[in-house]
């Protein structure tokens, strides 16, 4: 005992101090009707936004200046990006880039691909996608099919990803392919490839989910050229690459509070005078979400020490999406979400119909439940 | 983590390994049938040594005493150690009284926590009123009682009326405070609730413990134990749900550093609620678990599981339940409104 350690966390001054700053920011776009709060800020992307967040450094934040970057604690990095999703803030077109795009190619790019990407990312302007499903690969990430070979000066990938979210609108698409050896020998001869989306050969067809929105696509790549310093972290690397991103990719509180404007909107639906069961209800989501919030702030402090703390974040995506997924479900279970009379406002039920479909991709994106729990196992000593 | 905590919690153990026994804490257990469980001096040599390494003397304040988060430390570690003795009640009382500029006696204090609406009185310099399910209330020297605005300590050895036990055979006795002796008396605010929030805290933290012991006898258990040619450990079935488990026991840990943090600053009300309601739910969950992963093995008497397992669910019961503290927590969130939510989590009201 402990078993996984979750090592409490002293938000520094200017971390408190800054929390107060976006929220007036966001408070003041609000009032100005520059965004209305929406279920999960990985939904709604508006590229103004973006940039205001760029133009005032809340993006980028932990990067060094020379890159665009603002040289600041994971800490402070943390808590805008709370705020952001406490406010439903529209913040999904930077949301991958500056979440792990960018961090990945600033630990392991070349210095073309930082002087090149880093400072745009961090303007707000430059947005990314992730390339790593396939038609025939999922979970089971080793399994690529799509391929490079070496050209002159670079390689040329040809091959398929599906559900690449955001890549209609991306920049850029860091994408997992195979550089040498077969399927069958895993994880070996993986590469990642920054792929600007404008290269010849790259065709995006929309899929759309199951509500009718589009966020994912189907990527095709047809002979794209690449050129050599576009690799991330040097040919061979890939899957190395992939497992390092994962600390940035699942811990943060975009695990814990996509459906958080819900339970804001079911709070105020509920009144002043709920009954005991369901304050109760309430109670337990608030319950669930403070202890989240502090185990995912312990990560930001691991990785602002360097480290790389990949099975605790595991934990947390796992607790953090059940908590998501089940804000719904507890909503519904306080208040009616047919509506009852002409007069009534429907705000609560529009966003919690809405919710109920999201959210059941909330466990399957950036590692499915069952990929997670085995991670956890193996950090437990069982595989 | 201090050099003293960890020197504190070595000696915790080492007494532990000394004088806990199967035997011994079947002979502490009140519910035991058969071994004549109930045996009042059962303890007596884990108290002693408890006492004797200066363990049950801390919290008095002063300056070498132990820190607040070191204390509940060790409460948490008594949890994971199901120790069946009131080390957790006697430090946390130690805290209050200390806090409330009040001398504490030595040997074991407890906590006598009203029912709702069953608030004691002070009068003529006694007291008058009933406590239920007072934990080791006939053999604890003292208690720390509330009455309107007035924080007390009060002598208990005349005042027990019916001896009673929780699910872990742990003794919840009855009191009747016209004969218990008042030894010193404090003003102190809504002195019934801050009693009810400390005795929350200190199960919180002895609950957190506790998971941690269910997770190590499961991790032990499912690699030792074969079935279809392998140890359960390798069915992937089996180490989803001990995944399952170590997220309940990390979530349960964190939330109850969250209370004991914030308690260590000051009045920690809302902050203790949200720990006992966590690691309430993480108890339910967790017991579950460990029954599901040790089979019928894990249903008997002679098997160890049911000690940490029975005080899941015990503790989680006790000062509040997670319900109670849940409501608490959605009322008080209802009232301010959904947009106050987030300056409220963040400390800001």
């Amino acid at each position: 005992m402990p078993h996984f350690a979750y090592e409490p966390v002293k938000m520094p001054p200017e971390a408190v101090k800054l929390r107060q700053e976006v929220r007036a920011f966001l408070a003041d776009e609000i009032a100005k009707g520059g965004f209305a709060p929406a279920v999960g800020s990985m939904v709604e992307a508006d590229e103004a936004f973006s940039q205001k967040l760029g133009a005032k450094g809340w993006l980028g934040m932990t990067w060094p200046k020379k890159y665009g970057g603002g040289e600041r604690s994971s800490l402070e990095r943390y808590v805008v990006v709370e705020e952001l999703l406490a406010h439903g803030a529209p913040a999904l077109a930077h949301w991958i880039a500056e979440r792990q795009s960018g961090p990945q190619i600033l630990r392991h790019g070349s210095e073309r691909a930082k002087e090149m990407i880093l400072p745009e990312i961090a303007a707000g302007r430059c947005y990314f996608a992730i390339g790593m499903s396939e038609p025939d690969t999922g979970s089971d990430l080793a399994s690529v099919k799509t391929r490079a070979v070496k050209a002159d000066g670079g390689w040329r990938i040809t091959g398929r990803k599906v559900w690449t979210s955001f890549a209609h609108r991306a920049h850029y698409l860091i994408a997992l392919v195979r550089t040498s050896g077969t399927a069958d020998q895993r994880h070996f001869g993986l590469s990642q490839f920054i792929v600007d989306m404008k290269t010849p050969g790259i065709t995006v067809r929309p899929i759309y989910n199951l509500y009718g929105g589009h966020d994912f696509n189907e990527v095709t790549f047809d002979d794209v050229f690449v050129a050599d310093d576009m690799i991330v972290g040097g040919e061979g690397r890939g899957w190395e690459m992939v497992v390092s991103e994962l600390a940035f990719e699942r811990s943060g509180p975009d695990r814990f509070m996509s459906t958080y404007p819900l339970l804001v909107e079911a709070i105020d639906e509920l009144g002043a005078n709920p009954e005991r069961l369901q304050a109760a209800e309430v109670g337990r989501a608030v319950a669930n979400l403070a202890t989240l919030r502090r185990m995912s702030a312990s990560i930001a402090g691991m990785l602002n020490e360097g480290k790389s703390p990949v099975t605790e974040a595991a934990l947390v995506k796992d607790l953090g999406t059940s908590l998501e997924q089940e804000i719904p479900e507890i909503v519904r279970r306080i208040l009616p979400v047919e509506p009852r009379g002409v007069s009534s406002n429907n705000g609560y039920a529009d966003l919690q119909q809405l919710s109920q479909m999201q959210c059941v991709s909330y466990s399957i994106r950036g590692g499915t439940r069952e990929i997670l729990r085995g991670m956890i196992a193996r950090g437990l000593g069982l595989r | 983590m201090s050099e003293m905590r960890d020197e504190m919690l070595r000696t915790l153990d080492r007494i532990v390994e000394g004088t806990v026994t199967t035997a011994m804490r079947e002979a502490a257990d009140e519910k035991a049938s058969g071994g004549g469980g109930g045996k009042a001096d059962a303890t007596k040599a884990l108290w002693s040594a408890l006492e004797e390494a200066g363990i049950t003397a801390i919290g008095a304040g002063g300056e070498d005493d132990v820190a607040f988060a070191d204390a509940m430390e060790l409460v948490r570690r008594a949890g994971y150690h199901a120790l069946p003795v009131p080390l957790g009640e006697t430090i946390i009382a130690r805290h209050m009284l200390a806090r409330a500029g009040m001398e504490a006696p030595d040997g074991a204090i407890t906590l006598a926590v009203p029912g709702a609406g069953d608030l004691p009185k002070a009068v003529n310099g006694g007291l008058e009123g009933a406590i239920r399910s007072v934990p080791y209330g006939a053999t604890s020297a003292h208690a720390v009682v509330a009455t309107d605005g007035m924080l007390h300590l009060a002598e208990i050895s005349g005042a027990l009326i019916t001896r009673g036990t929780n699910m872990a055979g742990e003794p919840r006795d009855t009191l009747d405070l016209s004969q218990a002796k008042l030894v010193a008396s404090a003003a102190t605010d809504n002195a019934a609730a801050a009693l009810e929030a400390e005795g929350a805290l200190v199960r919180a933290v002895a609950l957190s413990g506790a998971l941690s012991a269910c997770l190590d006898e499961c991790l032990t258990w499912v690699n030792d134990r074969v079935q279809f040619g392998k140890p359960i450990a390798k069915h992937q079935a089996v180490q989803h749900l001990l995944a399952q488990l170590a997220e309940e026991t990390a979530a349960a840990g964190a939330a109850a550093d969250l209370a004991i943090e914030a308690a260590e600053a000051g009045p920690a009300r809302f902050q203790i609620a949200i720990a006992k309601a966590r690691v309430g739910e993480a108890a339910g969950k967790a017991a579950n678990i460990a029954h599901a992963t040790f089979g019928a093995m894990g249903f008997t008497r002679e098997h160890i599981l049911h000690y940490t397992t029975r005080r899941l669910w015990a503790w989680r019961n006790e000062f509040g339940s997670e319900v109670y503290w849940q409501a608490e927590i959605g009322r008080l969130v209802a009232s301010r409104g959904g947009k106050q939510l987030w300056p409220l989590l963040n400390g800001e009201l």
